[in-house]
């Protein structure tokens, strides 16, 4: 690798990597695009640089590293818990800014103390930038996916918008229109009257093989991806959901919830206050938040620069607790960001649940940062 | 003067509409060498050419600016482009070649009838199937437009199609399609239902015109644009 343009700040962040006992590894800029493309969506495509194999393979240049390092893990078959750390170009499409750049940053996989694992990580996050900007403010936001799926559990919704609710967590346009959909039900319109009726009279072994039955006669069958038992189940679902209304009440606390943004400190008084006036049983989220916060402040974290936002999440699935960001004071690029994922290995393929949490450094803002 | 260039398409029942379009509006067409060419120009004014090409050849020729003036279907355009509307001006829509960018379902999924049934089913796809919703489409652009901006749709996979995208469901390549469609009659034969609001697109042959800063104070370019509305 060419290291005349890497920052020059980089062996410091090495040295860092090493003093925090983490492995580095290297992954190859030029990866199999299906993962990225599965795990984030189709939005990424537009804002990845993808090419061809002679033999058809989509293939893309790297554009983060959090996906090849697991990748990497699954396949060399190493054990846990690893500490990761990396240093590359990654490339994307950025109306913005440089189309590659420098990410570095440490996965944190397998530790399944999980408060500690969250601690550490935004502890070498801040420490790391904290090296490489002497003088400058740090201000980290933190979020908690954990603790929106409790507060939504506990308002006692049908199970199908529970996930609905938290599948749009940190998409906040989303999440309002969902919110609407709850405070003003919308009967379901233009439902054929003879399926209608069998849904209302329960028979659901009829509704599948009248479903069965015309997948058959239109020869759709073979390839359905669907099972007509899954349609009907759906089905059955949807009318129920469809009249789900959140009384204003429960509507109004969700809202207050969302709107939660205080210093790190007072958010577990803040949490149990809330849970408390809305008559609502948080459980063990509101003891990880609380423990993780503890470990923080053990470990001699500056806990006062840290605030915590309820609505600040990552819509995508394989989040599943903890989220930061990190700026410094005067500026709001991000100059580092992370988070817990406890469900992507699963997704790449590992065979079982590796707990997993890490962030990465923009190196280019980073050095735009210290030139100031 | 510099030459202004019209692109029009090369075939087909949108280059007699076209051709009927322009000869309204007092833009008679008469072509260079023989009435086979590709080439032509505009009688009466001087340095207009035309140039004949496929529809999606002229979206892709106004996106690059190498061209005045095209008439091709909007949805050509639109996928064409990041931008469209700041990159071309949609002069005037010609009231032909109408036809809807759709999302379309398989008819059985009775529990799917609007975009956010389709966004519960494709959150839960890869629980229930092991891998993402795929969606068959030549409007890759369009598709994640509306699915990610409109409707926060982000879990699903595009799986390029570039014909008979109807038959994708039933052939097992992917389980829903977005398409363009002027009837719906494919659709309805191959037991595919439009979503009640999965229109992405009301499409038609539209005369686009490429943002040039030198079209500004051209005489010619307006003498176009007013004809072609005159005529409409």
């Amino acid at each position: 690798m060419p290291l005349i343009d890497m920052p020059d700040f980089s062996t410091d962040l090495l040295n860092e990597f090493a003093a925090r006992r983490t492995e580095r590894v290297n992954t190859p800029v030029i990866q199999p695009a299906e993962p990225f493309l599965d795990m984030a969506g189709e939005d990424l495509r537009r804002r990845i640089f993808l090419t061809e194999s002679e033999t058809g393979a989509n293939l893309c240049l790297r554009p983060e590293f959090t996906i090849p390092v697991c990748l990497r893990h699954i396949e060399t078959a190493t054990g846990t818990p690893k500490r990761y750390s990396y240093l590359g170009e990654v490339f994307r499409q950025r109306r913005e800014g440089a189309h590659e750049f420098y990410q570095a940053g440490i996965e944190d996989l397998g530790d399944k103390d999980i408060a500690r694992a969250d601690a550490r990580a935004i502890i070498d996050a801040t420490g790391i930038l904290g090296a490489l900007l002497p003088g400058g403010k740090l201000e980290l936001t933190l979020g908690d996916q954990a603790v929106f799926e409790a507060v939504v559990r506990a308002l006692g919704l049908p199970l199908g918008w529970q996930k609905r609710l938290i599948h749009a967590f940190g998409d906040m346009v989303h999440l309002e229109a969902l919110l609407d959909r709850l405070a003003r039900p919308q009967p379901v319109t233009g439902l054929d009257q003879e399926v209608a009726e069998l849904v209302a009279s329960g028979d659901e072994a009829e509704l599948i093989a009248r479903i069965d039955r015309t997948m058959q006669e239109t020869g759709y069958s073979t390839n359905a991806s669907r099972s007509p038992a899954e349609i009907a189940r759906r089905l059955k679902e949807k009318l129920e959901l469809a009249e789900t209304r959140l009384d204003g009440g429960a509507l109004l606390l969700l809202r207050e919830f969302l709107t939660l943004r205080l210093p790190l400190a007072e958010a577990p008084a803040a949490l149990a206050g809330f849970a408390d006036a809305a008559d609502l049983k948080l459980g063990p989220a509101i003891a990880l938040f609380d423990a993780r916060l503890a470990a923080l402040a053990n470990a001699g974290a500056d806990v006062s620069a840290m605030t915590y936002r309820a609505a600040f999440g990552r819509p995508l699935d394989y989040y599943t607790g903890l989220v930061f960001e990190v700026t410094v004071s005067g500026s709001s690029a991000v100059l580092a960001g992370g988070g817990r994922f406890d469900r992507l290995l699963t997704l790449l393929g590992a065979k079982e649940r590796i707990p997993a949490v890490g962030f990465s450094l923009w190196l280019d803002r980073i050095e735009a940062a210290r030139a100031k | 003067m510099s030459v202004l260039t019209i692109a029009l398409p090369s075939k087909g029942r949108i280059k007699e509409d076209t051709a009927a379009i322009f000869e309204r509006a007092g833009l008679g067409i008469s072509a260079v060498g023989n009435d086979r060419s590709y080439r032509g120009r505009i009688d009466g004014i001087e340095s207009v050419e035309i140039t004949y090409l496929s529809a999606s050849e002229i979206a892709r020729e106004l996106a690059n600016g190498a061209v005045d003036f095209g008439v091709t279907g909007e949805d050509l355009v639109r996928e064409g482009m990041v931008g469209a509307d700041q990159k071309v001006e949609f002069c005037a829509r010609l009231g032909f070649g109408q036809a809807d960018v759709v999302v379309a379902v398989p008819e059985i999924w009775l529990d799917v009838e609007t975009m956010a049934d389709l966004g519960d089913v494709a959150a839960d796809f890869r629980a229930r199937h092991g891998r993402r919703l795929q969606i068959a489409t030549k409007y890759w652009r369009l598709t994640q437009q509306f699915f990610s901006s409109q409707h926060g749709i982000q879990l699903y996979r595009i799986v390029e199609s570039l014909g008979a995208t109807e038959g994708a469901p039933a052939a097992g390549q992917a389980d829903i399609i977005v398409d363009i469609t002027s009837t719906g009659s494919t659709l309805r034969a191959n037991h595919l239902k439009i979503l009640s609001d999965g229109v992405i697109l009301k499409s038609e042959a539209c005369l686009v015109r490429a943002r040039k800063a030198a079209h500004d104070d051209d005489p010619r370019v307006s003498r176009i644009m007013e004809a072609v509305r005159a005529a409409l």
